[in-house]
């Protein structure tokens, strides 16, 4: 028996010794092929937009295509930037455009999201199932159906050709997703919590704010993070709401450049990187908090 | 957070200390408070979600003619749009669209998910770049893409020429054979980090212990994942693909503005049709015939979303 004992320990230290040697593995192997195969997947496409984007017009067009630019200009984001220009008052007035319809969109969502996902973690109401339900079932409906119905609702109430418009329908886009994510956090926060407060006489809307709110800031955070970039890139219902030249957000916008300039790729690719900086920024500061949202609230729940 | 709550406090604060009343309309009465809290989701729900539904329904029932008054037609507008050879057509390239986009993306995105999760030093900026493609707008997205496939200067062309595998330009986006294939790429690119997000979250849920105790145990790496990660990844594979799966039936920019449905209609979708039909012939009727009848499609995968959806929440009460 002792014996035995004995061979058991003495195996398990030289298992435990042969450890650090650490062979490379299959799965190991496999995982770093992977994964520079993903990251060459992610970037190429972005490398080469930044890439035409520094060439002048005559180099985009050569064969074979240079990887990095001979002469790096940076003409066509200047024309982009300056307000001198044409081109750049008109960029720039749809950049306006879009910082504006996003940041109303998003204080909107977080306003009307935070109170419901709360309602629907901590109350019981009657009929609380049925709305809920009727919340998530926004998410599965293609945004195009409400189209041809809300152009005309809209057209109705005057509303065509205003940034309001966009805002109430990319709220609604938004709003289903947010509020599964803030009623995951909600149900995370322990209930003890706003016993407490309202013990010490906080009523129940002040224990709401005061005490449950901050506690859910990642949360808000990421509803907050989805909500802006839903409204900065959305195309669709732009493309149908506006009309007047003046009123157009970026992605819209980018489409008349195209049109206009159809030649001009450098031009592009500077428009569509300028454009794609803000919310690749936001994301990347912040994608903790969405990540740590959806595992904390979404999945677990 | 940390701190978990046990589940049945839950939903205390409202009923706490007070006597049920029986009838739906008393509790109601009695709770009208908490529905102050979701009201301004409501309103803003039934604006632009109920009320669109019921005129989109009547719409249908209707033809428009661009000048004048609407005029019932009952149910020709359906007729016609199933009758007709294009309809069909459109749904199979909707399907090879969709399917094909789901079943790539999914794998490319659990792959990314399964490598973004192991430790490694530089993780949190590689999960960075995994989702960049996502958070880029689709209209940008669209742009570089069509730069990258443009049959003289584009990079693919060019790369393929200076490798003498082709001798002459590649037609890709106008050709009925490489246009949707080549939609289905970008659109993977676009998607596949939503799926590794949601992957990402799911395996965050898996319980070291059991992972740790099947290795113990002798399982492979292959074996730890086949019975002990996936079963736990269950619920969440089921609701992203559900997600995906509509995502992809509902999509619009991408074909819009890369190939314009074109050429010869071999990319044209559901959604394409109908805005095309409602926006560019302006046959607002026939476009929500067709809307309703996307509309029931939805409706049933609606279904089993939510079902998916509120399957945690049955068992917990």
């Amino acid at each position: 028996m002792a014996s035995n004992a004995t061979s058991v320990e003495e195996r398990r230290e030289r298992a435990r010794r042969r450890k650090p040697k650490r062979q490379i593995r299959m799965s190991d192997v496999l995982a770093w092929f992977t994964l520079i195969l993903l990251l060459l997947f992610s970037l190429v496409p972005m490398a080469w937009m930044l890439s035409t984007s520094l060439k002048t017009q005559f180099a985009a067009l050569q064969l074979p295509p240079e990887w990095i630019p001979s002469n790096i200009t940076f003409e066509h984001y200047i024309r982009l930037l300056s307000p001198g220009s044409e081109v750049g008052q008109e960029f720039l007035r749809y950049f306006w455009n879009s910082i504006f319809v996003s940041t109303m969109t998003t204080l909107a969502a977080v306003a009307i999201a935070v109170p419901a996902g709360y309602a629907f973690s901590k109350f019981r109401f009657p009929g609380r199932q049925g709305f809920f339900i009727a919340v998530l079932i926004r998410n599965m409906f293609p945004a195009i159906v409400f189209l041809i119905p809300l152009f005309i609702m809209m057209r109705t109430f005057g509303l065509i050709d205003t940034h309001l418009a966009l805002i109430i329908t990319y709220l609604t886009f938004g709003l289903p997703l947010a509020i599964w994510l803030l009623k995951g956090f909600y149900d995370n926060i322990p209930t003890e919590l706003e016993y407490a407060a309202r013990i010490d006489g906080a009523s129940r809307f002040q224990a709401f704010i005061r005490i449950i709110m901050p506690l859910s800031t990642p949360g808000i955070i990421a509803t907050a993070i989805y909500a802006f970039i839903i409204a900065w890139n959305e195309y669709v219902y732009a493309l149908t709401f506006l009309s007047s030249r003046n009123l157009l957000t970026l992605p819209v916008g980018l489409q008349r450049f195209f049109d206009e300039f159809v030649t001009n790729w450098p031009g592009l690719m500077a428009a569509s990187f300028v454009m794609s900086i803000p919310v690749v920024i936001i994301f990347l500061v912040l994608q903790r908090f969405f990540i740590q949202a959806l595992t904390e609230g979404a999945v677990k729940s | 957070m940390a701190v978990s709550a046990p589940q049945q406090a839950t939903g205390q604060v409202a009923t706490r200390n007070r006597r049920e009343p029986k009838n739906v309309f008393q509790r109601a009465y009695r709770q009208w408070a908490d529905y102050t809290y979701i009201m301004p989701a409501l309103l803003a729900m039934f604006f632009v979600i109920a009320y669109p539904i019921a005129y989109t329904i009547y719409l249908s029932f209707y033809s428009t003619p661009t000048a004048g008054e609407n005029v019932w037609n009952g149910l020709t507008n359906y007729t016609s749009i199933i009758t007709a050879e294009r309809f069909w057509m459109i749904t199979q390239n909707t399907m090879y669209w969709t399917i094909v986009s789901t079943i790539l993306a999914f794998i490319i995105g659990t792959a990314a998910a399964l490598v973004a999760q192991r430790e490694f030093i530089g993780r949190g900026l590689v999960r960075g770049i995994f989702l960049i493609p996502w958070v880029i707008s689709h209209v940008a997205t669209a742009y570089i893409w069509v730069w990258i496939f443009h049959s003289d200067y584009g990079l693919v062309s060019g790369m393929l020429m200076d490798l003498g595998i082709i001798s002459s330009p590649l037609v890709i986006l106008d050709s009925t054979t490489w246009a949707m294939p080549a939609l289905i790429l970008v659109n993977v690119w676009k998607d596949f980090p939503f799926i590794m997000i949601m992957m990402l979250a799911g395996l965050q849920t898996v319980p070291e212990h059991l992972l740790r105790a099947a290795k113990i145990d002798g399982a492979s790496t292959w074996a730890q994942f086949r019975h002990v990660t996936l079963p736990h990844l269950k619920g969440v594979i089921i609701i992203t693909l559900l997600l995906t799966i509509v995502m992809n039936l509902n999509h619009f920019t991408l074909p819009w503005i890369m190939t314009g449905g074109g050429p010869a209609s071999s990319t044209h979708i559901w959604i394409t049709e109908v805005y095309a039909l409602a926006f560019r012939s302006l046959r607002f009727g026939i476009a929500s015939a067709f809307s309703v009848i996307l509309f029931i499609i939805m409706m049933s995968m609606a279904y089993f979303y939510v079902k998916a959806m509120t399957a945690g929440d049955d068992r917990r009460r």
